[in-house]
Parts: C-alpha cells; structure tokens; sequence
C-alpha cells in the first residue's frame, strides 16, 4: 500500500438527515442545514469546528455554489469548499474528494451535505424537464430523450443479450419496498407484488412507474475527519474510508462503449484494490438504484454475481436479508425517498448506521464491510465507495 | 408553472464543430467524420478524432442504412412539447459505417420496433434551418 493511499486515513464521526420525503415549503439550504446540524450533534462537534464544505448542486435552489451558499445560511466560514457535480454519483465523490482533502492537509473537519426539493419546490414537469435539459442540446434533446429513456435503452439491451425478464426487474422494486417498510420516515411503504409493477403505467420501454425511483425533497450530512482526529475526539464508532473508485466512460449514451457492461467494473475494482477486499467480503451495500434494471446490472458489475445473472440473483432473493449481499436495507431511491443528487447520499447513510448497528429491525447482524455505488447520466459517472468498521482496518 | 417556452421543441443550435454536420443534412445528407490518420469514423462532430487526435478528419456521406442497438417507447413525455407524440421509439441506432447515434423512428407503429431492426435514414425539416435526421424501417 503506498503511503498516498486514502485507506483508513478519514473516518466518518457524524450522520443526519433531514426531514425526507413530502416536505413542503421548505427550501434545500434549509433541508441542508438541518442534516448538517444533526450530523454535527451525532459527532458531537460545534458548527464552528468545521473548516471545510462539500456539496452538490441543488435543482430546486438558485444557487450554483451551493456550498458556498449553504456555508452563509449555516453561520461558518470554511477554509475549503467546493460544489461537485458528476450527476448521481456526486454523493460517492463528495466522500473520495473530501477524505482526499483530509489526508492532504487542506481540511481538518469536513462536512458533506447535500439537499433538494425535487418534490415539492419543482413541478413534476420541471423536474422532468431539469434532467431532460442536462442531456445534448444538438444531438439528443431534439428527439425528446429523457434520462429514463437511456438507462431503459441499458436495461432493455441487457434482457436481450442475457434473458432478463420483467419479473425480475420488478422483483427489484417489491425488495425494495419490502426493505423501506421497516425504515422509519420512508416514503413509500405499501407493500407491492410483481403483478403491481407489471400493471403499473408504462413510462419508458421496459420501464413501468413502479420500476422507477421516487421524486422527493430531503438532505443529509456527513462528519469526516482524520482517523487520528476521531481517535482524539473519542468517538465510539468511526466508521472508515477503506477504498474508493471512479470510472467516467462516456457522456452521450451513443458512445457509451457497452451498453450493458459499465464503468463500476473499473470504480468498484479500484475500491477493492485499494481497501484490500473482495466482493464477497462485503456484508452490506447501497446500490444506486434510479431504476429496477439499474440495480440487476450493478451487482453484476460490483462483482456480487457474474454478468447477466443478476436477474436469477435478485429472483433468488440474493439482494436482501439472508442473501449474498442485503442491498439497500432502507428501500433506496425506489421506495425510501429520491431527492436528485442526494439522493445516493441516503444509501451512505444507511450503510454507515449498518455498520455502526444502529439500524434495529433491520440490521444485518455484524456488518463490519459495506460498499456504497453511486451513478449517474445514463452510467456516464460511476463512483464506488468501501467503508469499514475499526475491526475492518 | 410552465413557460409558453416549454411547449416548443428544442431545436439545435449550430456551432463551429456542426455547422456543415446540421447544412449537410438540409442537402439530404448525414455526414460523418473519417479520419485520413487511423480510420476511425465518428458521428460527433468536433475538430479533432477521438481515437488517435489527427484533425485530417474528411466529411463523407452515410449510406443511411443501421440497425436499431436498443431502443426505447417513451410513453411519458420528457416535458409538454413531446406530450403529442408519445408513444414514439427512441432508437439508438448502429449505423452501416459503424457510430450510433440518437434519434426517433418515422411511418411505423413504435410497438413494432425490434432489436437488430434494419433501418434507414429519412430526412425530417422541422425547420427553415433544420432538418433532423430520423430513421424508417428498411
């Protein structure tokens, strides 16, 4: 291991969210700095003992330096900040860039936050719109491409090129909701059967309402620090940056190399490789889960099963409680709550609480290893996290 | 709320990089980037090749012919100005030459389009200016 390596050099010393799902009237600084001020408390630090700031941009904020803007609003003057932005998997960066910053000297105290109001601060329309206008404005845009549409491009050709079937697309989302009954605060917790995602309304071949993920308004934080600094502050359960991974293969879905093969084969083996563990050796993970077919086709690609069996491997109930690997224990995007950007931040959240045992009825007994995938833009932006308890070390 | 704005298509603006890709196709023709250095062809239009970065790069004409990659039935429209033509097929068509690229299917039921579906180009004016490239099946 060479001595630049992030491995075990920041730790994760405070979690929160804020009020998650329908939450009306209140705008994504306010969401930021209620998860900010609870992280803090979970840490145990004062808002003035942080120097640094990291975000992701806010669609349902004015702001494009959210962080900066968020850095106003919460009374601090951090000495570094920045506002990331690679679509989804902007939640596993903020992580990788701050540990970064950590281990090189610009931050001692770093406090990731992110929040939005996709639900209740846009129209529907807009919301849907605000992703549209992110795609090529000469060679996609004219055609009316929505974001869906290119993951469901993906999902379709992998049921052609490996059998994948719309049952067990929709197996994904009954896990899931399965999985967000249990989780306090989720957004959607009525069971659902296969049949009622295979009913629900068609949005975009193969994909139906059900096997999409949720629109939401939330935020959450996190307290990072120097494994040394924890070790100071006396805190009980630091949980580790052990390893973390990036890939960014294309922009245009038209040049993405294989569209059912992506770059979380290379993110997640740079994460292996520098944590020093394997895919078998996780307990628990949290897989960007914006659609069904997106989640069968990242276990393939994080190693949990070989490609094209992810789709037997969610039917044979592999994702979840007594499985290979539990995914997503809190419901994800599909069922817990889908607030753009932050959205992957929640499954962080949750992979942190696993490993601290902290998540009661839904814990997975001795979680010490878990992964956390972030993605986004049609898997234009892959971004692989691996987190440890100090027995992982 | 929603702008008079979001009712219209959104309709390319030309630059620097696609001027002639955008004028070429209003003479009835999608022209592709060859590289005089390694061969490589691309459809993106930019000044340099993207495999080796020689810019000995030669417009030619495609033959229009390709066959649909994937493809996908939007039946939720992405925003109002596609709401009157859902259900349509966005295709993510291979060409002959060997690019993909985006773009919709014309004169057939979207419900018929298949994987490895031949296809060939039709030209679509949508404006004084515009002319889209579309695809019909073969």
């Amino acid at each position: 291991m060479s001595d630049t390596s992030l491995r075990g050099k920041v730790a994760v010393i405070g979690i929160g969210l804020s009020a998650v799902g329908k939450v009306p009237g209140r705008s994504p600084l306010s969401l930021a700095a209620e998860a900010a001020r609870n992280a803090l408390a979970d840490a145990g630090l004062q808002q003035s003992e942080v120097d640094g700031v990291l975000s992701s941009h806010a669609f349902a904020s004015p702001f494009h330096r959210f962080s900066v803007a968020f850095s106003e609003y919460f009374g601090i003057r951090p000495t570094f900040s920045n506002t990331l932005q690679v679509s989804g998997a902007t939640a596993a960066t903020m992580f990788s860039v701050g540990a970064a910053a950590i281990h090189g000297g610009l931050a001692k105290v770093v406090l990731v936050v992110a929040a939005d109001s996709l639900m209740t601060g846009l129209t529907p329309d807009l919301a849907l719109r605000s992703l549209t206008e992110s795609r090529d404005q000469q060679y996609e845009m004219p055609f009316g491409v929505p974001v869906a549409n290119t993951f469901a491009m993906t999902a379709y050709r992998h049921m052609k090129e490996f059998g994948t079937t719309p049952e067990q697309l929709a197996e994904v989302a009954v896990v899931h909701r399965r999985h967000a009954a249990r989780t306090p605060g989720a957004q959607q917790t009525t069971p659902i059967t296969t049949a009622d995602v295979l009913n629900s309304p068609m949005v975009t071949t193969p994909y139906r309402k059900l096997d999409c993920s949720l629109i939401s308004d939330g935020g959450a934080a996190f307290v990072l620090t120097s494994a040394e600094h924890a070790q100071a502050l006396g805190i009980e359960k630091p949980v580790y940056i052990l390893g973390c991974g990036e890939c960014y293969t294309h922009e245009h879905i038209f040049l993405m190399p294989s569209l059912t093969t992506t770059g979380a084969v290379e993110s997640s083996q740079r994460a292996y490789a520098m944590a020093g563990y394997r895919p078998t050796d996780m307990n628990v993970a949290g897989i960007y889960d914006c659609f069904t077919g997106t989640v069968i086709m990242m276990l393939e690609d994080l190693g949990f099963c070989r490609k094209g069996e992810g789709g037997p491997f969610v039917a044979d109930g592999q994702m979840s409680y007594g499985g290979r690997i539990p995914s997503n224990t809190h419901g994800g995007l599909l069922s817990f709550a889908h607030s753009g950007m932050p959205g992957s931040l929640f499954h962080f959240h949750e992979v942190i609480a696993q490993l601290r045992g902290q998540c009661g009825e839904r814990q997975v007994e001795g979680a010490h290893l878990g992964l956390v995938h972030s993605l986004g833009a049609g898997f234009a932006t892959n971004a692989t996290t691996i987190l440890g308890t100090r027995g992982a070390l | 709320m929603v702008s008079e704005d979001s009712t219209r298509k959104p309709l390319p603006a030309p630059d620097a990089d696609t001027a002639a890709f955008w004028r070429g196709l209003q003479h009835g023709k999608l022209l592709l980037q060859h590289c005089r250095q390694c061969h490589h062809v691309q459809y993106y239009q930019q000044a340099t090749c993207r495999e080796c970065g020689s810019d000995e790069l030669e417009h030619r004409p495609a033959t229009g012919r390709g066959k649909v990659h994937s493809f996908s039935v939007v039946h939720r429209a992405p925003g109002p100005a596609f709401k009157a033509d859902v259900p349509y097929a966005v295709l993510l068509v291979e060409l002959a030459e060997g690019p993909r690229m985006i773009s919709t299917l014309i004169g057939s039921d979207p419900k018929d389009v298949t994987f490895d579906m031949d296809v060939e180009l039709a030209f679509d004016q949508v404006s004084d200016h515009i002319t889209l490239p579309r695809f019909r099946k073969a």
